[in-house]
């Protein structure tokens, strides 16, 4: 069984099972290739140097639209705009992030730094973004029968595996958020 | 001075940046724009009053008020600033993961929490 994370003298340190780093670890390369993109092969190569994507498009998938979030909310022009000038080094800091996270697996001992903390809690939260897309999850009330699944032996169809899955990853998001407060406590 | 929005070596650094261009925003003496955060079903209250307090730096009393007008009115104008300083901060809100948005601020409305000038 995985533990909870916790702050102590060596840092932030958690464990999880083999079974455990194996589903966490395809859980982020599902969202690092959800947030790749192909290389384009009449790009301008110093639009792309600089970050600029002049051809970007609003995502038409709902879960990359959450992890791309439109800028303004009644101002398409402006949000695509926006899009063009910060979307590729959005997605590319996640993508950092979520490599990080699946790297820190390798590694017998998790023990993290503040700044392996900081892109395991974004990695995370990204992986969880996509699940409660991939669950339907609209409202509060959506999130807390999600939330009420708890038991493996529940898990007949994709769905309830998804939804005991998602209870995994929000489990140990908030044991990681909660020992990185206590690291910040500890140092103020 | 403005944050870097990109994953530098030192986390640190980034974070100092940011507090120096927060504090920019907040005694900026025209404050056009403002940078919303909305809620949604996802993300855990702890990490949205993490995210407030390490990238902000403001005061966790802060960053929980702030938290809890986003969980609870389903929105809230975490900062405020040119509109170039809160489309960087939205950049920023992106990567962790938060739903932020940018609007023209409308004048004398709301500002970002009580005693939005004081940083802890």
């Amino acid at each position: 069984m995985a533990k909870a994370f916790k702050y102590g003298l060596k840092g932030i340190s958690g464990y999880l099972e083999p079974a455990e780093r194996d589903l966490l670890r395809g859980l982020l390369d599902d969202v690092i290739s959800m947030l790749e993109q192909d290389v384009r092969e009449n790009e301008d190569p110093l639009a792309a140097l600089i970050g600029l994507d002049m051809d970007v498009k609003q995502p038409t998938d709902r879960a990359l639209l959450r992890l791309l979030p439109n800028v303004m909310k009644d101002d398409d022009g402006g949000s695509l705009e926006f899009r063009q000038l910060t979307e590729r080094s959005v997605r590319e800091n996640k993508i950092g992030a979520l490599k990080a996270a699946a790297m820190g697996l390798d590694k017998d001992d998790l023990v993290l730094t503040p700044e392996d903390a900081t892109r395991w809690s974004m990695a995370l939260n990204d992986v969880r973004l996509v699940l409660a897309e991939r669950l339907d999850i609209r409202d509060e009330a959506d999130a807390e029968h999600i939330h009420s699944m708890q038991d493996w032996s529940q898990a007949e169809d994709v769905e309830s595996y998804l939804a005991l899955v998602y209870n995994f990853t929000t489990w140990l998001q908030e044991s990681l958020v909660q020992a990185m407060l206590d690291a910040r406590q500890a140092k103020s | 001075m403005s944050p870097s929005v990109a994953f530098g070596t030192d986390i640190d650094e980034r974070t100092k940046a940011a507090e120096q261009s927060s504090t920019d925003v907040l005694t900026a003496p025209d404050v056009p724009w403002n940078l919303v955060i909305w809620n949604d079903p996802v993300n855990l209250m702890s990490y949205v009053s993490y995210v407030f307090q390490s990238y902000f730096g403001y005061s966790e009393s802060k960053a929980h008020k702030l938290m809890m007008e986003v969980h609870k009115k389903g929105r809230s104008i975490v900062a405020h600033g040119s509109k170039e300083q809160v489309e960087q901060h939205a950049v920023a809100m992106h990567g962790f993961g938060l739903w932020a948005t940018v609007e023209k601020a409308a004048s004398g409305n709301e500002t970002p929490g009580k005693g939005g000038r004081q940083r802890g």
